[in-house]
């Protein structure tokens, strides 16, 4: 039972002046990086990560907690004020939170950001330090199958994002699925829809899409009607701090967010993704105000936010123990810990506990000042909505054309991302929902590549899918979400009719 | 093939459908093409075959509810302004191709932008979006080493 | 309003400054491009990085900077590549076997032997493992078990057409099994396959030695060959060659420079990779990183490029990669 001294010296080391100023130095350029349009956590970090070498090694580890949890952060803040998602895992938090900043509740949208993603944060690193060596057994047993059960899951939660009309909700999650069909096939090594293009043979980018048909697709949409609709964001309406309401509206997301978030995240599969589709659904599915959403609900980025950086403590789990890194920004933060000498692997919790603990506490450390630091600047970044439309979108334009650009410099990714922001502006013109398309990009090549392991695993008997109980029961999961509300409507039909 | 005696109350779905099919098409012509199979399982081109098949249900569903009147409504729109932010963006790629670099790119992309939102002071805006790429540039090549592309202007610095 | 917004940005130049400026250390007057053909924070990446780092810490170049140029497993840098650093003295591409292959399977027009070798710089032996618990002991049960239903054989590995699906082949192939019924389950990488391993779903995996160290000294994992062509100091299990199969395969990674540098501009460039690789902080770094060591000057890793592109190709061909 060493954990518990072993976290109290952590702590020790963490709360020394100079660490807690490297935390704060590191929170805060983790923040201005992270808050730039299409350059997400991964990005920040690896950029930044140079910076931390220069420091002994405790002042580095801290450093580098403060800049993961910056740019997390700064990530949710694009997303909220600019409605430019710089990852694929704030997609979701855009669609409630920009529109929440749009009616002047950024302050609330930013605070239940950053608090709710403490509050996961919290947790979900407590759950690391205690459950990580007992998640990670159960991990590793997901066979392929298992992931198709979740993916197909994960699909049928997305019809809680169509909107009016399930016909172009659909449209537009097909639109996804056959942008994710564009590149290399990771099992055969066959190009799809590439049409000779090298520039296609990786795939379109969640974030060139996201970007394009959501900060693209709108300053487009938003010129074309702003002679007969002006239409002007309004900075700040009431309080710029979260309401009691807002606080009564928020907790409950908050902990089922960490929830979700945190078990799919330590999944070597699982991603940041479908935790915050997952949490959405859930949310409006019990929101006392579901009618708001769409609109504005505080639920839809209280949950996703908080899933989405359980998620991210979550894929502390397989790094840390297995070595694996599950996503963009692990095989980063794993570049980094090698940098400290921190080999992760099955041997790092015996061999070096004490490194172990001691970036749990800088995690928790950095955590704290997040919230120190971003909760006075809420008020700030609020007020860029300030900016005359003018301008406010033409550096939206500009800022989001950069940050395609710092990623991958090439004139095929600006064509792209063009291209989607001309089909994000006729999606919005005739009224077919955003968020589907960037969900079918996400999830349609992971079930497809699930789904065909699964298949040459078992020489290419489709009952590989049911025989493991553990798939089985996800995948009866989806059928029965998918036909309940249809069997629910006849009957209450059935019943109308009876009387 | 358009029947002129044939009213089709929503254009736009029938145009949208006429989109879907050809995305259809593609899809299924490139999936007939692939040369790699799997040994074991499906090959990488069924789910190309399940997107095409998709694509085909969701444009018969377009063709239908084309002939009904249209359940939303579109508002008339600044094809002016679009226009500004598509000139706006070309500037951008145009700047790139051409080997112009990022900083007057950037700039064309800001002042046009401002255009479309009817400002009319192009030359201030020239300025500032000039300052502003010079910044970005700056800040991304000289501090984060992240290359955004160079061209004449760029080599200054 | 805006201002604040600069402000905030400028906290982070101020910070940036802080760390960065002090990267700088001068020296020799070489200033040079490194493209490393892949995005940040991989192989390719961190070997680009890594070698700034040494370039500029050992005095063997005044500036060294970092372009990444990811795309179609590197052959979209590589064709840019080739474009812009015609004849210039001060540009270097860093690439691997990988991009030996891409080449071949995204049937791209250009490939590494248009570009000048100046180095080969690492080689990470390949590792062949299969799950504690399994029957399979040794490299000839595993052989026997291929030989026996080469279908069910279940590899788990890297990208399809990467290295670790070549090696499978290969051993695929000195089984005495035809190599295109490989039953190969390919992964986005060393991460996700582990995870296959570890869940006992597949027979044997091939893997980066560095990226399942962990599991292999823990014993979750039984490594029964590596691939390199001697044995390597510390890690236990012994090479191909060692156990009577005539297979070797090195994940190496090397340094390029544009097509025609030639005299005095391409011995500079030389000059400056051969000081930085022998220097101790390039040791230092390799070390650091877990990279072994498979330096070849120039002319000796010219050769090597045509005789591996030669192999790699017959390879993926056998396995339906390529035609």
């Amino acid at each position: 039972m060493d954990t518990f001294s072993f976290l109290i010296d952590g702590f020790a080391l963490a709360i020394q002046p100079a660490n807690l100023i490297y935390a704060a130095i590191g929170v805060l350029i983790g923040t201005a990086v992270g808050v730039l349009p299409g350059i997400g956590p991964a990005l920040t970090v690896a950029l930044l990560l140079p910076v931390t070498f220069k420091l002994d090694p405790g002042g580095s580890i801290i450093m580098f907690a403060g800049i993961y949890y910056g740019g997390m952060y700064g990530g949710s803040t694009t997303a909220i004020l600019l409605n430019a998602p710089g990852e694929s895992a704030s997609v979701v938090t855009a669609l409630e939170g920009n529109k929440m900043a749009r009616a002047g509740r950024g302050g609330p949208a930013l605070a239940t950001a950053a608090i709710g993603s403490f509050v996961a944060a919290l947790v979900a690193t407590a759950g690391l330090a205690v459950l990580a060596p007992y998640l990670v057994k159960i991990a590793v047993k997901f066979g392929p199958w298992d992931y198709f059960g979740l993916m197909l899951i994960a699909f049928v939660t997305v019809s809680a994002t169509f909107g009016s009309s399930p016909l172009r909700g659909l449209t537009s999650l097909a639109f996804g699925l056959w942008l994710g069909l564009m590149g290399i096939d990771q099992l055969t090594g066959q190009a799809r829809l590439t049409f000779g293009v090298p520039g296609l043979l990786d795939g379109v980018e969640v974030t060139t899409l996201a970007v394009g048909l959501f900060a693209i697709g709108e300053a487009f949409f938003v010129a074309s009607r702003h002679l007969y609709k002006p239409e002007k964001p309004i900075p700040v309406k009431g309080s710029i701090w979260m309401t009691r309401e807002d606080w009564k509206r928020s907790w409950k997301p908050w902990l089922r967010g960490t929830v979700i978030g945190f078990p799919i995240g330590a999944l070597p599969a699982g991603g940041a993704e479908i935790p915050t589709f997952l949490s959405y659904t859930i949310e409006r599915k019990l929101s006392s105000k579901p009618e708001e959403f769409g609109r504005g609900a505080i639920e839809g980025v209280a949950g996703p936010e908080a899933a989405n950086n359980a998620s991210a403590a979550g894929t502390l789990v397989p790094l840390l123990t297995l070595g694996l890194p599950t996503s963009a920004t692990a095989a980063v933060m794993l570049a980094g810990f090698q940098q400290y000498n921190i080999q992760p692997g099955p041997l790092l919790f015996t061999q070096h506990a004490d490194l172990v603990w001691g970036l749990v506490a800088s995690l928790f450390i950095a955590n704290v000042m997040l919230l120190v630091l971003n909760l006075p600047l809420v008020g700030i970044w609020v007020k860029l909505l300030k900016i005359p439309l003018p301008w406010l979108y033409a550096g939206i334009l500009v800022f989001a054309s950069m940050g395609t650009l710092a990623a991958n410099p090439s004139v095929t990714e600006l064509l792209l991302l063009t291209g989607f922001g001309v089909v994000g502006f006729v999606m919005r013109r005739y009224d077919y929902p955003i968020a589907p398309a960037v969900v079918g990009l996400i999830l349609g090549p992971l079930a497809d590549s699930a789904l065909r392991r699964s298949l040459q695993m078992s020489l290419g008997d489709p009952m590989i899918l049911v025989q493991h109980p553990s798939s089985a029961i996800m995948i009866g999961i989806a059928v029965v979400a998918l036909v309940a509300p249809f069997v629910f409507r006849g009957l209450a039909k059935f019943r109308q009719d009876e009387d | 093939m358009t029947q002129k005696t044939l009213r089709i109350p929503n254009r736009p779905t029938a145009m949208i459908a006429v989109v879907l099919f050809a995305i259809a098409f593609i899809t299924y012509w490139d999936a007939s093409h692939m040369k790699v199979r799997a040994t074991y399982g499906m090959s990488a081109s069924a789910a190309s075959y399940f997107v095409a098949i998709l694509f085909v249900v969701l444009a018969i569903g377009h063709l239908i509810s084309a002939f009904k009147p249209s359940d939303i409504e579109v508002e008339s729109a600044d094809w002016m302004a679009v226009g500004w932010i598509g000139f706006a963006l070309a500037g951008l790629i145009g700047s790139i191709w051409l080997g112009g670099g990022f900083i007057p790119g950037s700039t064309l992309l800001f002042a046009l932008t401002a255009r479309a939102f009817g400002r009319k002071a192009l030359l201030v805006d020239l300025c500032l979006g000039a300052v502003i790429g010079v910044f970005v540039f700056l800040l991304f090549n000289k501090l984060l080493t992240l290359a955004l592309p160079q061209g004449p202007l760029e080599r200054l610095f | 309003m805006r201002n604040y917004f600069k402000l905030g940005i400028l906290a982070a130049v101020v910070g940036g400054t802080l760390g960065l400026g002090t990267l700088q250390a001068s020296s020799q007057d070489l200033e040079l491009t490194i493209m490393a053909p892949a995005g940040a924070g991989g192989g390719w990446d961190s070997a680009s990085r890594s070698m700034q780092e040494a370039m500029m810490a050992s005095g063997n170049a005044k500036s060294v900077q970092v372009i990444n140029v990811p795309g179609a497993g590197g052959t979209v840098g590589l064709a840019q590549f080739i474009g812009s650093a015609k004849g210039s003295s001060n540009q270097l591409f860093v690439a691997g076997i990988t991009l030996v292959g891409a080449s071949i399977s995204n049937q791209s027009p250009v490939d590494l032997t248009e570009v000048t070798p100046i180095a080969r710089l690492t080689g990470d032996p390949l590792v062949i493992v299969v799950p504690k618990d399994s029957p399979i002991k040794s490299m000839d049960d595993l052989l026997a078990t291929i030989k026996k239903d080469v279908a069910t054989t279940i590899w788990v590995g890297g990208s399809a057409g990467g290295a670790d699906h070549i090696l499978a082949a290969l051993v695929t192939k000195a089984a005495g099994a035809d190599p295109s019924k490989i039953n190969y389950v390919a992964y986005s990488g060393g991460g996700e396959s582990l995870a296959a391993m570890l869940g006992g779903q597949a027979t044997a995996g091939v893997s980066g030695y560095g990226e399942w160290e962990g599991q292999i000294k823990s014993g979750d994992l039984r490594a029964l060959a590596i691939s390199y062509p001697e044995p390597i100091e510390g890690i236990e299990a012994k090479p191909l060659k060692a156990q009577g199969l005539d297979i070797e395969l090195v994940n190496w990674r090397g340094v390029f420079a544009g097509p025609g540098v030639e005299g005095a501009d391409l011995d500079a460039l030389k000059s400056a990779v051969e000081k930085t690789v022998k220097s101790a902080e390039w040791q230092a770094i390799l070390k650091a990183r877990g990279w072994t060591d498979y330096y070849a000057p120039s002319d000796e890793f010219k050769a090597f490029i045509g005789s591996e592109t030669e192999r790699v190709k017959t390879i993926l061909t056998s396995i339906g990669l390529a035609n």
